[in-house]
């Protein structure tokens, strides 16, 4: 357990065949490794997750990306048992949510994972406030502090004074900011969300997604987010986990990701992706004594513009523009490395040095 | 990509087009006067087909050209006409040979009405013959041509000509003429000359082989089984309360058919469990007979002036003062016409039904909506209480409960149940799937989802099945005046038995009038 600490969610092995035969299928499938056409043809059965295994650490913001069709969706719902896994473990806190009765499985859901929706999935019936306290109303928590705590919420999204609103006259991106304050209304440890900006246009997306950056910092959540959209996955993500036909294909940071693509897929995925903001000084640095040896002017670094290891490529170009000179990185003020424009250019363009 | 082939049509001028693939396959499909075929086709293609185009073969073949073209509707269609044909002329020598008859027994009369019919047959006859070819002759090419464009994409289908297809023709023809001219020619027994003809061959009389032929084909279904006539039961009440079985032989040793003899099964079983299950049916009867009394004592007990004010204020709380006007209109038309006390136990029936198929019809439709073995065990019977006429429920109804207004409430039960059923499960179902994830992935239990998601989104179309529950309660409260259920439905089932009109459209205005009360006032409490 003491190992395990800082892993909240776990996912081993996890299998999930859809079909009538799941069981026999799966057997098949991990004896005689057929694909997913085989499958089809022999069971009548669809792979929509293959073999995924991962883990969320406390904190992380871990984003599952794919198309549509790759199986993260129903990846995500294994979390919450929403679907069970024709094979595989799933640990949440360190506890198999397999073995959960149907109580012990409503109180995990209830008390320690919001959830969030790509269409919001708001009760229409309800007002905005009784929305938010749902999970509370659940637990038969008594009126007074659902409204103080829906109320609390309401602050926290934005969206003071509308308690009273029926969730039909608010916009999308409200619409999004209370199916947010529902899931936080437990104060679950752990947030699925399930492309919850997706249906959302582009300017009212970045704002939550910045709100939302925001939130996870101050209130320390860890968060298991679904997108479809790369450069979503690159804002958000502090881990991102790439999947394709219910596998996962890579996992790693975005800059792991942008620099090492593991095949052809993630290299095409991530081909067109600025790297302005990925990727950092220490990346594309010259060791000191390299560059001294190829230019000998390292005495001038004095005059030079300075910069710190873990600032990104963009704000190195602001800072070389106008110069002839390279830029000069320090890590403790100490002379870690040297950022010539050649390089820079190169980093920007995707070319290691 | 770059360059452009011509399609066919274009290289090809008109002229020349004798030439081209279209007329080959023509004439690979027509087979024997292919090159006639591959004309007409054309034609057809280049829609330049004269308006009165006829195909000589087809107009003198008729149906046995089409048979052998193997083009199966142009058969039918030529088939048909010239059978109706043949049948008239048929008729026409039977009532010529009735008329000779008629003659004989000089029965004028009789005479003048069968030479008039024999001539109205002849002349149906000779255009029913004529304008029958001169169709298929008309219809021929063209149907002949839509034949040939489904053969060019399925080759399997029949194409040119062929003897065998001849053959299948003549077999249908040679199955269905015959007997249908012949039932024409003559006069069929009726059903009852055939059951006595029966009684005659089981008794060892001598029939004509004429007649039992006819009685086998031209007239009704032959009875195929006679069976023994079942023994007849009583079930006499004893000194001590219980029932003893009495065993008769049955009046008549005359075997019966099936449907008499299953018929009196049913008679004698329902008796049995009338006597010996009667508690349950008298259990049923008392506890509706408890709800409407309670029911009647709010609408018939009152004294009118406090129900029709109560009536009003209510309408106008549910509905607006507008309604409220009408109703009161509504209102004052019963009591000036003196239909207040008949009209106020109307309403009861139907409330007292109404409030039965609410209370059964709720959790059935949740049942339907939730079970696969409840969509699969209620749906049917949804089926079947729906397809029925409604006047058939009063049978069953009678049969168990006898006549008064338990069973006519029972019979309006069955016949205003359904959509209730129904449309609380379309509501259900229709909860959208994300809205239920959702619900569950906070923590819902099965009770909660239900009573605090799906339910209330499920409540415009619960509401609906209330408002249809109402209006066929209401509908069939009237139908079940016939079984005694009183109310404005006995007046005018009273007043059809005694043919006085006037009563009876005064009572029908009033029943339509509270319809519309009832369905207004519904309609406008579900749109709130």
């Amino acid at each position: 357990m003491v190992i395990h600490e800082r892993q909240v969610v776990g996912l081993r092995g996890v299998w999930k065949v859809f079909g009538r035969q799941p069981e026999e299928a799966l057997q098949a499938i991990q004896q005689d490794n057929l694909q997913k056409s085989d499958v089809l043809e022999r069971f009548g059965a669809v792979i929509a997750v293959r073999d995924v295994s991962f883990t969320v650490e406390r904190g992380e913001i871990f984003c599952v990306m794919g198309l549509s069709g790759s199986g993260k969706s129903t990846l995500v719902r294994h979390i919450n048992r929403l679907i069970q896994p024709t094979h595989g473990q799933i640990l949440v806190n360190g506890q198999d949510i397999g073995a959960l009765s149907a109580d012990e499985l409503r109180a995990l859901r209830a008390n320690q994972i919001g959830m969030v929706f790509q269409n919001m999935a708001l009760l229409p019936h309800r007002s905005v406030r009784d929305n938010i306290a749902f999970a509370l109303e659940l637990r038969n928590t008594d009126p007074f502090t659902r409204h103080q705590l829906a109320d609390k919420l309401l602050e926290t999204v934005g969206l003071q004074g509308y308690g009273d609103s029926m969730p039909s006259k608010l916009s999308g991106g409200m619409q999004q900011r209370v199916g947010l304050a529902r899931a936080l209304a437990a104060d679950p440890g752990i947030l699925l969300m399930d492309e919850p900006f997706s249906a959302l246009d582009p300017l009212i997306r970045r704002s939550l997604q910045d709100e939302f950056l925001a939130l996870s910092r101050t209130m320390n959540k860890t968060t298991i987010f679904i997108t479809h959209d790369l450069d979503e996955a690159m804002r958000m993500g502090s881990r991102i986990g790439i999947m394709r036909d219910g596998e996962m294909v890579q996992i790693g940071t975005p800059e792991d990701i942008i620099i090492h693509p593991k095949d052809d897929y993630v290299a095409d995925f991530v081909q067109g992706l600025s790297r302005l903001k990925l990727v950092f000084a220490h990346r594309i640095m010259e060791r000191p004594e390299t560059y001294d040896q190829a230019y000998g002017d390292l005495a001038e670094m004095d005059t030079w513009p300075q910069a710190h290891p873990e600032a990104d490529l963009d704000s190195l170009v602001s800072l070389i523009i106008g110069q002839q000179c390279p830029i000069a990185i320090r890590a403790d003020g100490k002379l870690a490395g040297i950022v010539t424009k050649d390089a820079l250019l190169k980093g920007i363009q995707g070319q290691s040095s | 990509m770059t360059t452009h082939t011509p399609g066919r049509g274009e290289t090809l001028p008109p002229e020349i087009s004798k030439d081209n693939s279209d007329f080959a396959s023509f004439k690979e499909f027509a087979g024997h006067r292919g090159d006639y075929y591959g004309q007409t086709f054309l034609r057809i293609q280049q829609a330049k087909l004269p308006r009165f185009h006829l195909n000589t073969s087809a107009l003198s073949g008729g149906f046995l050209w089409a048979s052998l073209r193997g083009n199966w509707l142009l058969f039918w269609i030529g088939f048909a006409t010239d059978m109706a044909a043949a049948v008239n002329f048929a008729l026409v020598r039977k009532y010529d040979l009735a008329v000779v008859q008629a003659a004989a027994d000089g029965k004028d009369f009789l005479v003048q009405r069968y030479d008039g019919w024999s001539d109205a047959h002849l002349q149906a006859a000779l255009i029913l013959f004529f304008s029958g070819r001169l169709l298929l002759g008309w219809l021929a090419d063209r149907l002949y041509y839509h034949h040939y464009a489904r053969w060019r994409v399925n080759r399997s289908l029949p194409s040119g000509q062929a003897i065998r297809r001849l053959g299948i023709g003549m077999l249908a023809v040679l199955f269905v003429a015959p007997l249908t001219i012949y039932r024409a020619s003559q006069f069929a027994p009726d059903q009852r000359s055939c059951i006595k003809l029966a009684h005659t061959i089981q008794d060892g009389g001598q029939v004509p082989l004429k007649d039992r032929f006819d009685c086998w084909t031209i007239s009704e279904f032959p009875t195929l089984v006679w069976l023994q006539r079942p023994p007849q039961y009583t079930f006499p009440r004893n000194d001590d309360g219980t029932r003893s079985i009495v065993v008769k032989e049955p009046s008549s040793r005359r075997p019966v058919n099936l449907n008499n003899w299953l018929s009196e099964h049913i008679d004698q079983r329902i008796g049995y469990m009338k006597a010996f299950y009667g508690w349950l049916f008298d259990g049923v009867t008392h506890w509706i007979r408890v709800l409407l009394n309670a029911v009647e004592a709010v609408f018939v007990g009152t004294p009118w002036i406090v129900t029709s004010l109560m009536i009003i204020m209510a309408a106008v709380k549910l509905a607006g003062s507008r309604m409220g006007v009408f109703t009161a209109a509504v209102l004052l038309y019963l009591a000036l016409f003196g239909f207040w006390q008949t009209a106020m136990s109307t309403i009861s029936l139907t409330v007292a039904a109404t409030v039965i198929c609410v209370v059964a019809g709720l959790p059935l439709g949740i049942w339907v909506a939730k079970s696969k073995v409840g969509a699969a065990v209620v749906t049917p019977m949804l089926d079947i209480m729906q397809t029925i006429p409604s006047f058939v429920y009063l049978l069953p109804a009678v049969a168990f409960f006898s006549v008064g207004k338990p069973p006519g409430i029972l019979a309006t039960i069955i016949f205003a149940m359904p959509p209730m059923v129904r449309l609380t499960a379309l509501g259900i179902q229709h909860v959208p799937a994300s809205t239920k994830e959702a619900a569950l992935a906070f923590g819902a239990s099965p009770s909660q989802l239900l009573l605090k998601v799906e339910l209330p989104l499920a409540l415009p179309s619960i509401m609906a099945g209330v408002n249809q529950v109402v209006m066929l309660s209401l509908s069939m409260v009237v139908i079940a005046a016939i079984i005694g259920a009183g109310g404005m439905g006995f007046i005018v089932v009273d007043a059809l038995a005694r043919t006085q009109v006037g009563r009876g459209i005064l009572a029908g205005i009033g029943i339509a009038l509270i319809a519309m009360m009832i369905d207004r006032v519904v309609q406008k409490v579900n749109r709130m």
